[in-house]
């Protein structure tokens, strides 16, 4: 009890102050945490107030926000070249950087990144982990975590995991994301292994291998929405429901969510879904959707801004824009970013909202890659989400969405293979479309066409020897 | 009455006292475990690093009470006895009603033991509000330690290594004596006490602590059947044996004919070898949830209501898997 109050003092003052973590007594405080569990059966009261920063009133967050900012920018300068020679072409002042100073700095792409990734990693900081996207938008991207970057994430998710009641020491993680992402399945590997739960990592796998393997033993499942889409199809086909899985709770992590999938999984497996936002690029930075589907961003580790997809200004209530990130140090240390212009769009809340996490700022939801923004009209714009959620919500159930859309003369033109669209009249799918705000004209294609339509990361099968099964399956 | 030279008094007297600070103690620390529940720290269970905290503490207090004057020292022991009965009664009184009866208990206790020990009446009074002081320390305390997780285990070597620190503090450096000598005649003494004639008999607040611990730990571990086998050693060799050890020998008597007995080094040993024989027999203690989801508690008093959770305003939680492909 004495040591554990010694621990949280200076996780405190780390997280006050800005000092690197001891990853040692981090770890400790986890054990702890779970220890008091075992002791007690719960934590004790306001127990979650140990990792969160107080964000109830507005000039605190800002102030965080300043001093982390500042930091972290000093920190660049004196350690990361691609950020020495921006801040002295943008003429970035770091002693004096704030939120309002940052405006002023180019965003960082992911061409940035790509082109120029030795720049990025910082003096003096030891690269342990490569870990990359998918590349389901382009070209992957590696990113270089320091072992303490990674103890740090593991640490402190394992802690949030706890406190929250999310991960017990008896739950089984069932872990299905691409064995590329190595942060995330390291992650999801030691969070567990801190909290001394079990994992099985099994990457995109066959469904059928991956059910056989969920149906009565894992408690947690952390998945991509496709991927938990194609879950949902086959156990229905088997004819299972939730008695024959012992599941408390889904973590679906990046790609869009449809309700429709949602409301089924949860139907299908007994367990509530929750969508959560991550990048590879901002670890640890994430965020977090309440009950009325808002996006509340981390406010603790990282800067989250929306700016305008063309202007780069900072987007206006109701208005469409990126999510631009900056993890501050000393969450981040190896191969940091400032400013990283994710292209995930969002449209930024109407006005103050009343959700159960009303204290912390929120945008919608991830309504997909700018790039993939379509613009029917000069003031009109559909985003992908629009699409999967109204594919997806078809009779047909045809999970994970496989369609393509263009613009076409003034309305929109929606490609879906046939198996999508089966015992509706063209008429009745204009009037589906048009019930969920989407002015469409459907051409109906070939279903051995339909992988070629949409790519989704359930597509990145990891086959077995023992059952090759073709992708899109 | 026996006559001053008479050991019959002084040891019926040091008996009664033990016996019945050890009573009270124990019996109140029983009730206040079955249906009291203490606010305890949001992360952390008591642990073998606590045990050395404490005894580190337990080594150090006495040597800077011997080199504290005298005002230092009261005002933290009366500071100490302040914190402890604040954290015991608030659960049952509520916060104003505590601060009311600790600041009159406190006060009183000033005030008698400055103006009332010219007289064997005014040293009784005294020592009945003392002792009422001390009591409800040692039973804050060990309801503190056991509620926040403390076992049997961790107080069985504790009373074992208490057992040498008391023999060695009592014969070898007799640090123990001089602390006896110290506080006598003074507010916050920290001893459940009583007078008859010119004799003074004491038992130490360590002593009434260790033994609250024993028994409610116990409890909690292996029900009240172990716990009653822990209060008969507890009374046995915790205040028997030491209040009668001096009419069989003369070795516990100082050069002021002060009779100086180091509890512990009875009790401690028993105590061990007590929980060894409830875990050979009964197995693995039970957790404290395990405890409170049993019969062996009686239904809580009324607890204050949780302030309702404001609209949240921290951060939301991680992700379990914090990043993506």
């Amino acid at each position: 009890m004495f040591e554990t109050g010694v621990r949280q003092l200076r996780m405190a003052l780390s997280m006050t102050w800005g000092r690197p973590f001891s990853t040692d007594s981090l770890t400790r405080l986890v054990a702890d945490a779970v220890a008091t569990i075992a002791e007690f059966g719960e934590l004790g009261l306001e127990a979650r107030e140990v990792i969160e920063t107080p964000f109830a009133d507005a000039a605190d967050r800002a102030d965080h926000a300043d001093r982390s900012l500042r930091r972290t920018a000093q920190r660049l300068a004196e350690r990361s070249p691609f950020y020495a020679e921006r801040f002295a072409a943008s003429g970035f002042q770091v002693r004096t950087a704030d939120a309002t100073t940052l405006l002023d700095l180019p965003v960082t792409t992911k061409q940035d990144l790509m082109s120029r990734p030795r720049d990025f990693v910082c003096h003096g900081s030891r690269p342990h982990l490569a870990t990359r996207t998918t590349g389901t938008t382009g070209r992957a991207l590696e990113i270089w975590l320091s072992r303490y970057e990674l103890e740090v994430a593991a640490a402190l998710g394992a802690l949030s995991a706890v406190l929250h009641d999310e991960l017990h020491a008896d739950d089984l993680m069932q872990v299905h994301v691409s064995s590329r992402a190595t942060a995330a399945v390291q992650l999801a590997s030691m969070t567990c292994r801190l909290v001394g739960a079990r994992c099985r990592v099994l990457g995109i796998i066959a469904v059928e291998d991956a059910l056989d393997a969920l149906a009565g033993s894992a408690t947690t499942m952390s998945v991509n929405a496709s991927y938990l889409a194609e879950l949902v199809v086959s156990a229905r086909r088997r004819g299972l429901g939730p008695a024959d899985f012992r599941l408390r709770r889904i973590d679906c992590v990046s790609e869009i969510l449809s309700p429709a999938v949602r409301e089924a999984a949860e139907q299908t497996f007994g367990a509530p879904v929750s969508d959560n936002f991550g990048m590879t690029e901002v670890i640890p930075v994430t965020g977090t959707s309440c009950s009325a589907g808002h996006l509340h961003h981390d406010l603790t580790m990282g800067h989250v801004e929306v700016l305008l997809l063309r202007s780069g200004a900072p987007a206006a209530p109701g208005e469409l824009g990126s999510l631009v990130v900056t993890p501050y140090f000393p969450y981040r240390e190896c191969m940091p970013v400032l400013r990283y212009d994710s292209r995930d769009v969002v449209r930024q809340l109407p006005g103050p909202v009343e959700c159960e996490q009303a204290g912390i700022p929120a945008t919608s939801a991830v309504l997909g890659k700018a790039g993939q923004l379509i613009e029917v009209a000069p003031d009109q714009v559909v985003t992908p989400r629009e699409l999967v959620e109204a594919v997806e919500d078809l009779p047909s159930r045809p999970w994970p969405a496989r369609f393509h859309a263009e613009p076409d003369g003034g309305r929109l033109r929606i490609d879906l293979p046939a198996g999508a669209v089966a015992g509706l009249s063209s008429a009745a799918l204009t009037d589906h479309f048009a019930g969920r705000g989407l002015d469409a004209r459907v051409r109906v294609l070939d279903d051995h066409e339909a992988p070629s339509l949409r790519r989704v990361r359930s597509d990145l099968r990891e086959l077995s020897f023992a059952a090759p099964e073709p992708v899109g399956a | 009455m026996g006559t001053p030279t008479s050991t019959t008094l002084p040891t019926l007297l040091a008996l009664s006292v033990a016996i019945t600070g050890t009573l009270v103690t124990i019996g109140l620390a029983v009730v206040y475990l079955r249906r009291v529940r203490l606010d305890r720290p949001a992360i952390g269970t008591f642990n073998g690093v606590d045990i050395v905290v404490v005894f580190g503490f337990i080594v150090a207090l006495p040597l800077l009470y011997l080199v504290l004057p005298l005002t230092p020292l009261l005002v933290v022991l009366g500071l100490t006895f302040t914190s402890a009965l604040v954290l015991g009664l608030r659960p049952l009184i509520g916060p104003g009603a505590t601060w009311i009866v600790v600041g009159t208990v406190i006060a009183a206790n000033v005030w008698m033991g400055r103006t009332m020990l010219g007289t064997v009446v005014g040293w009784q009074l005294f020592w009945i509000e003392n002792d009422v002081l001390v009591v409800c320390a040692a039973v804050t305390t060990a309801n503190l330690y056991v509620q926040g997780g403390m076992r049997l285990r961790h107080v069985a070597w504790f009373g074992l290594v208490l057992a040498v620190y008391d023999a060695v503090f009592t014969f070898v450096w007799p640090v123990t004596n001089t602390l006896a000598q110290r506080f006598i005649g003074w507010p916050f003494d920290p001893s459940v006490g009583f007078r008859v004639g010119i004799y003074n008999a004491t038992i130490g607040l360590g002593d009434l602590l260790i033994y609250g611990l024993f028994v409610i730990a116990a409890l909690k571990a292996y029900g009240p059947r172990a716990a009653r086998g822990a209060a008969v050693i507890a009374v046995l060799c915790g205040a028997v044996v030491p209040a009668l050890l001096p009419v069989l020998t003369d070795v516990f008597i100082d050069a002021r004919t002060d009779v100086i007995v180091p509890a512990q080094a009875a009790f401690g040993p028993a105590a061990f070898f007590y929980y060894r024989w409830l875990l050979r027999t009964y197995g693995a203690e039970r957790t404290m949830a395990g405890f409170l989801a049993s019969a062996d508690v009686d239904r809580p008093l009324p607890m204050p209501e949780p302030t309702p959770e404001p609209t949240p305003a921290t951060a939301p939680a991680q992700p379990l898997v914090g990043s993506v492909p």
